[in-house]
């Protein structure tokens, strides 16, 4: 069991208050991830629950247990730092034992332990290296495997694959998962990147200026944004917001959920317009198409659209609405109804 | 450049013409003095006349010489208080300056300013301050009803009291180096040495004292050679006195050059200096240069 809990916890920065109040509950051996814009809190939170930047006020639990004044040595978590930390003087093998050492384990048993997590990250072999002459994603496997090491009841992670390459970013998220399902341990895990925290999350906590904005899985944030900041922040390209009825409505879209053709169709929303640009992708294209002066982005599988006329629609299903607060309006309402009436109707007719 | 393709005369000249104006320099104001230095050091001569060469001799009169032999180990003496407690107490105050209230900002703005002050004002006023009738020091003795102390007056205290004003004036200039060291730690490093519960004298000799080696090294070979070429102080305070308590090597060599006019043996000191500098960065290098990190 390591459940998180925040209680109405506060962090201030000198007289700037960067959190208020916040209750947040992260489920014991959840993916959790922290998504948002730089800024946002985030990692402070995350620095919270190591303890290395405590709490103005409030209280954290980990387990039921209050762990708000204890020391981060105790609480029983390890983190893995955006720049990995990895303590540069020492040798591979120092960097791993050395909260063992520190803990008067044994040796035997630190040698063990060693082998142990370093055969399952892949680096036995570089135990006896120093860091300054190791890659970006050995030096990574080195925080990662010093995180292990401790058998933690939770697993912080800042931004850990934010200094890799593309390709090492995409197989250590693959990695991450195995070894999340493989501990069964609560993760923590922080990033700007939402391709990071849809593939790898079994939760998605989105936050903005110190507040928590929608907490669920991939699948709802994704599918059910509560609200047009969530819509808006996940997905890429991003959701297509339009407005109407006067700026009282954003009106939107997910690009894959549009269909081009070059008839009219019958679906719900069909407009004409005109593709500007075209970036072919491989797997995908994404089409900019620009129609009574708004624009709008398509991604599509088929590449054989050519620049000029076209037609888009989109299914009833898959329009959301928000109100004037930027709050849904959710689907399948009355008060839905009656605006798709109205903008599929009279604004764009 | 292609391969087969003839480098021209220019080509071949103009790295040198690139190094020749720093190059004329060294060799104008550092090898030809240290070649003069050695080949004045087998000569005879009083300024006047002729310098006639004279072999070892003025090796063998130095090192014959009580007040010669002394002058070493008194610049011994110094220059391991001054590297050893310098560099310590300066450590020490540069891990302490980490942290953030009223007094380490107020002590991180005045620490650099004996820096700043002329050797010479330091010396006269630490002379004044020392004085053994009327004294700063004594004074504060007096009150907390110790007895006075003789400081540079005594043959017992003098080299201490030397030492005392010349780590006064030294320990800003160093601890501002190794502050600044200290800065440029990331703080993810001692954030995660928290997490590895590891304990400050552990934090101290695992995490810092290894990040700031390759300044500590810089300031250990700076510090020592600026040891062994103590004059100022010595010349102001104590004038290598009482006896020669607090005679030093280059206070030495002043004395036979300027005073004496014995050129040959003031030069024979030099060389004698330049030597122990020059083993002790040697020694330096090879025992040490292994146990600094560089990134």
């Amino acid at each position: 069991m390591a459940e998180i809990r925040f209680e109405k916890v506060s962090k201030k920065f000198g007289t700037k208050t960067i959190i208020k109040d916040l209750d947040l509950t992260i489920e014991d051996g959840s993916f959790t991830v922290m998504i948002g814009p730089s800024g946002c809190g985030k990692t402070t939170l995350l620095r919270m629950i190591a303890g290395i930047g405590p709490q103005t006020s409030g209280k954290i639990y980990l387990d039921g247990k209050d762990i708000s004044d204890i020391p981060p040595a105790k609480r029983n978590v390890a983190m893995v730092f955006q720049n990995y930390a990895i303590y540069p003087t020492m040798t591979v093998r120092e960097n791993i034992e050395f909260g063992l050492k520190n803990n008067k384990v044994p040796k035997e048993e630190r040698d063990r332990l060693v082998r142990e997590v370093t055969e399952s990250v892949g680096i036995d072999d570089l135990l006896e290296r120093k860091p300054n002459t190791l890659s970006g994603g050995q030096r990574q496997r080195i925080a990662l495997a010093r995180a292990m090491i401790k058998k933690p009841k939770v697993f912080l992670m800042d931004e850990p694959l934010s200094n890799l390459d593309a390709k090492l970013r995409s197989g250590m998220r693959t990695e991450l998962i195995e070894l999340h399902k493989r501990l069964k341990t609560t993760f923590v895990y922080v990033t700007h990147d939402q391709i990071e925290a849809m593939s790898m999350a079994s939760h998605i906590i989105l936050m903005n200026d110190g507040e928590i904005i929608q907490s669920d899985s991939p699948r709802d944030i994704y599918n059910n944004p509560k609200n047009l900041f969530t819509a808006q922040f996940i997905g890429s390209p991003q959701m297509n917001v339009l407005k109407a009825a006067g700026n009282e409505i954003s009106f939107c879209f997910r690009p894959e959920k549009v269909h081009m053709s070059i008839e009219a169709s019958n679906l719900f929303y069909c407009r004409k317009g005109e593709i500007v640009t075209k970036e072919m992708l491989g797997s995908e294209t994404l089409y900019q198409i620009r129609f009574e002066g708004q624009s709008v982005m398509v991604k599509s599988l088929d590449d054989n659209f050519q620049e000029g006329p076209i037609y888009i629609s989109v299914d009833k299903q898959d329009i959301l609405l928000f109100d004037i607060d930027d709050k849904i309006i959710p689907p399948h309402s009355t008060q839905h109804e009656q605006w798709l009436n109205i903008i599929g109707g009279v604004t764009y007719a | 450049m292609h391969e087969g393709v003839k480098k021209t005369r220019w080509d071949i000249i103009r790295p040198y013409v690139f190094i020749f104006p720093a190059m004329f320099f060294i060799f104008l104001f550092v090898v030809y003095p240290s070649i003069d230095l050695i080949i004045r050091s087998f000569q005879e001569w009083n300024l006047i006349a002729a310098p006639k060469w004279v072999g070892l001799e003025n090796y063998k009169y130095n090192f014959g010489k009580r007040e010669f032999v002394e002058s070493i180990r008194n610049t011994a003496i110094y220059a391991v208080c001054m590297v050893g407690i310098g560099m310590t107490l300066s450590t020490l105050l540069a891990v302490w300056l980490k942290n953030n209230t009223w007094l380490n900002n107020l002590t991180r703005n005045v620490m650099f300013m004996p820096h700043v002050i002329s050797l010479l004002s330091v010396a006269m006023v630490w002379t004044w301050i020392m004085n053994k009738d009327n004294g700063l020091l004594n004074t504060v003795l007096n009150i907390f009803g110790l007895p006075s102390l003789k400081w540079i007056d005594s043959r017992d205290t003098a080299m201490m009291s030397v030492i005392i004003v010349a780590l006064w004036k030294a320990l800003g200039y160093n601890t501002l180096l190794i502050h600044a060291a200290i800065q440029n730690i990331p703080s993810e490093l001692y954030e995660a040495a928290d997490l590895d519960n590891a304990n400050r004298r552990s934090v101290f000799f695992k995490i810092t004292l290894p990040m700031i080696s390759p300044q500590l090294f810089t300031l250990l070979i700076t510090n020592t050679i600026g040891s062994f070429k103590v004059f100022e102080t010595i010349r102001i305070m104590t004038k290598g006195g009482p006896g020669s308590a607090t005679q030093v090597l280059v206070y030495y060599i002043y004395k036979q050059a300027f005073q004496l006019n014995k050129i040959g043996l003031a030069a024979a000191a030099g060389v004698v200096l330049m030597a122990i500098v020059g083993v002790l960065t040697i020694v330096y290098f090879v025992v040490l240069s292994k146990k600094v990190h560089y990134q």
